[in-house]
């Protein structure tokens, strides 16, 4: 589904790049959870922000393919039309732009690129509604403008509002468990597992284990200094959890 | 032109003198007013407050037509739907509704304005004096809350300068809406002059939609007089012209009376606008709000002069000014010039200027949720522009607003 080959990325004012991603090479099989961990500085956000068309964030070797098709000459929006969502560590508070109304048009966009029809005023309110008390969000933080004034936590809730909405076919969840107490972790897990599915993958990003208690993943990875140095399978997020990255951190 | 008033009159002057020659009836004020102008010529960018808005160059060399070209149509107003009392001044006449004005509202053609004294110093405000044949006026007498809006429409056409007036007056504990649109082709200069009153306690939403072409240089100004506790809100949209300057001069003279006046400008190819207020608190515990918004696109210039100033007795003033520009392209201007003047020590009075592009993070936020660049920079644009447009009360007016706003996006390159 997801193949990331010998990726190298490369950040920072052109004149004074460094190399943040040194070869790194991973694959996510359709119907598969994989979480990256890995320390600080790790290149953890860098590989999101590559993967989703950043400005600044171009590979200068290798590939990343969802489907068969190569994103990385793809913009932003044709890679979300293509079914790629991320899902941002610091989502953005966007004043003057309406919840309701960016969502119905992102959702919209998305369809029509794909030759979908677009949704209805009344399926979209429906599904809007279904999903916000999936999430734990009310109808009044609907009505706001996009994230202005939230708390971190309900930052998050409305990222995964919007991956449920959008039901994309691969997730980038980046640090998504930071700053969330128990019950909002459940949560994510919730909306996770109820998308979970042959057609569907997830690269979830984080730092700690807890939040792979809610949302199993098949494969874990760890990410140091570039590129993936070791991979297992579930179990390997409680080793890590005990026994730390410095470890990694050495043989990078 | 043996006797002159003018030293070394451009083509543009040369031409309205002779057309305040060829004037019939002119009175002491017109006369005085005249000379006033003429001591001082069209302002030009070594003036104090006219820096970006540089009238003598835009217009020194335009040889004004002696008679404005016929207006033959006019189509319907976008406001037309809000069912208002529509009131057309073309090419500087006055054309009122067919039907009387209602219970409680007064309107007609009036003698021009005599001189007002906040505007003696105004050199355009005094050729406006010198030339305006004849003046609309409204007034909503005491007690009168008038829901209906009145839509005074200033249409312009053709190669002649051309002068209009317009005279408000707001009863005690009444309440008014009046609507202003400016339209049209008038390169040789279109000039208006409102001067409004609202007494005690009554209260005025005014809302102003500039729409004219892209060889248009206007100018229009409005005094004023803000009576005890009562309210005045303004609502300004400009899509610019060549040269286009709305100027508002606000005089507290009550306690405790309050004033809201927003403005937001989208411009694009060379279009030009200028807003400048000037706020006056002679009076104690008044309340300012002003929110200024400029879009500038290819070569657009937007400009911003706000002044608050604060009497000594004016204790308890409370106000603020945010001025914000967003630049979307390396041509594009912006200039602001926030003052404030203060005299009294008991009071709150604030600034802030802002100038910067579209959000490199918002647009990536937004992108990665499937809008297409376009629709990613129109909706932050619309969101920018948002702030003044989407806190008018009136649903209609609104809609008219958000109508003109997302008009001015899709045609967008």
């Amino acid at each position: 589904m997801l193949k990331i080959d010998n990726l190298h990325v490369a950040v920072g004012a052109e004149d004074n790049k460094s190399e943040i991603i040194k070869g790194l090479s991973l694959e996510v099989p359709a119907g598969e959870v994989h979480a990256i961990m890995g320390p600080n500085g790790s290149g953890k956000s860098t590989l999101s922000y590559t993967a989703a068309g950043r400005d600044g964030y171009e590979a200068t070797r290798g590939s990343i393919t969802l489907e068969g098709a190569d994103i990385l000459d793809m913009d932003p929006d044709e890679r979300a039309a293509k079914g790629l969502f991320l899902s941002f560590q610091h989502p953005m508070e966007i004043p003057g732009v309406q919840t309701m109304h960016f969502i119905r048009t992102a959702m919209n966009s998305q369809r029509k690129a794909r030759g979908e029809d677009e949704v209805s005023a009344a399926d979209f309110i429906k599904l809007i509604r279904e999903k916000a008390k999936l999430v734990g969000l009310d109808d009044a933080k609907l009505k706001r403008p996009f994230n202005v004034g939230f708390s971190g936590g309900e930052k998050k809730r409305m990222e995964m509002l919007q991956m449920a909405m959008f039901e994309p076919t691969f997730s980038i969840m980046d640090e998504t468990d930071s700053g969330l107490d128990i019950d909002a972790l459940k949560m994510v897990g919730d909306v996770v597992n109820a998308l979970r599915g042959p057609g569907r993958g997830f690269l979830v990003i984080t730092h700690y284990q807890r939040l792979l208690e809610y949302i199993k993943p098949d494969r874990v990875h760890v990410l140091a200094g570039g590129r993936i140095v070791k991979s297992g399978g579930a179990n390997l997020a409680a080793e890590l959890e005990k026994s730390g990255y410095d470890q990694f951190v050495e043989a990078a | 032109m043996s006797n002159s008033l003018l030293i070394n009159p451009s083509a543009f002057e040369a031409g309205l003198e002779a057309a305040f020659r060829a004037r019939t009836s002119v009175t002491e004020t017109h006369g005085a007013a005249y000379e006033r102008f003429a001591s001082q010529h069209l302002p030009n960018r070594r003036r104090e407050g006219w820096k970006w808005s540089d009238y003598n160059a835009a217009l020194r060399s335009v040889s004004p037509a002696s008679a404005p070209d016929a207006v033959e149509t006019i189509a319907p107003s976008a406001f037309a739907p809000l069912d208002p009392i529509e009131i057309q001044i073309v090419n500087g006449r006055v054309i009122l509704p067919t039907d009387a004005a209602p219970k409680g509202v007064r309107f007609g053609i009036m003698d021009a304005v005599g001189t007002i004294p906040e505007l003696e110093t105004h050199a355009i405000a005094s050729m406006n004096v010198a030339m305006s044949p004849k003046a609309f006026g409204l007034e909503i007498k005491n007690g009168v809350l008038f829901n209906r809006p009145v839509l005074i429409r200033h249409i312009g056409n053709g190669a002649a300068p051309i002068f209009s007036q317009t005279m408000i007056r707001v009863g005690e504990k009444a309440f008014a809406t009046i609507i202003e649109t400016y339209e049209g082709a008038t390169p040789a200069l279109a000039s208006h002059l409102c001067h409004l009153v609202i007494r005690d306690g009554g209260s005025l939403n005014r809302f102003i939609m500039n729409e004219t072409d892209d060889n248009t240089v206007n100018h229009s100004i409005c005094a004023a007089k803000i009576e005890e506790r009562a309210h005045f809100r303004q609502t300004s949209l400009s899509t610019g012209a060549r040269l286009s300057r709305h100027e508002t001069v606000l005089h507290f003279w009550g306690e405790g009376a309050k004033a809201q006046i927003d403005s937001a400008a989208l411009l694009r190819s060379d279009r030009h606008a200028d807003f400048t207020t000037h706020v006056l608190h002679k009076a104690p515990g008044c309340e300012t709000r002003q929110l200024h918004k400029g879009v500038a696109d290819e070569k657009g210039r937007a400009v911003f002069q706000g002044k608050f100033e604060v009497q000594r007795a004016a204790q308890k003033t409370d106000a603020k000014m945010t001025a914000n520009a967003l630049l979307l392209s390396n041509g594009a201007e912006a200039n602001h010039k926030p003052e404030l003047e203060i005299y009294a020590d008991d009071v709150e009075c604030a600034h802030g200027s802002t100038c910067g592009a579209l959000d490199a993070d918002a647009l990536f936020y937004l992108r990665q949720r499937g809008l297409n660049e376009h629709q990613a920079r129109a909706l932050l644009i619309e969101a920018f522009a948002g702030e003044v447009i989407d806190v008018i009360e009136n649903d209609e007016i609104r809609e008219v607003y958000t109508a003109k706003v997302s008009q001015w996006l899709e045609a967008r390159a």
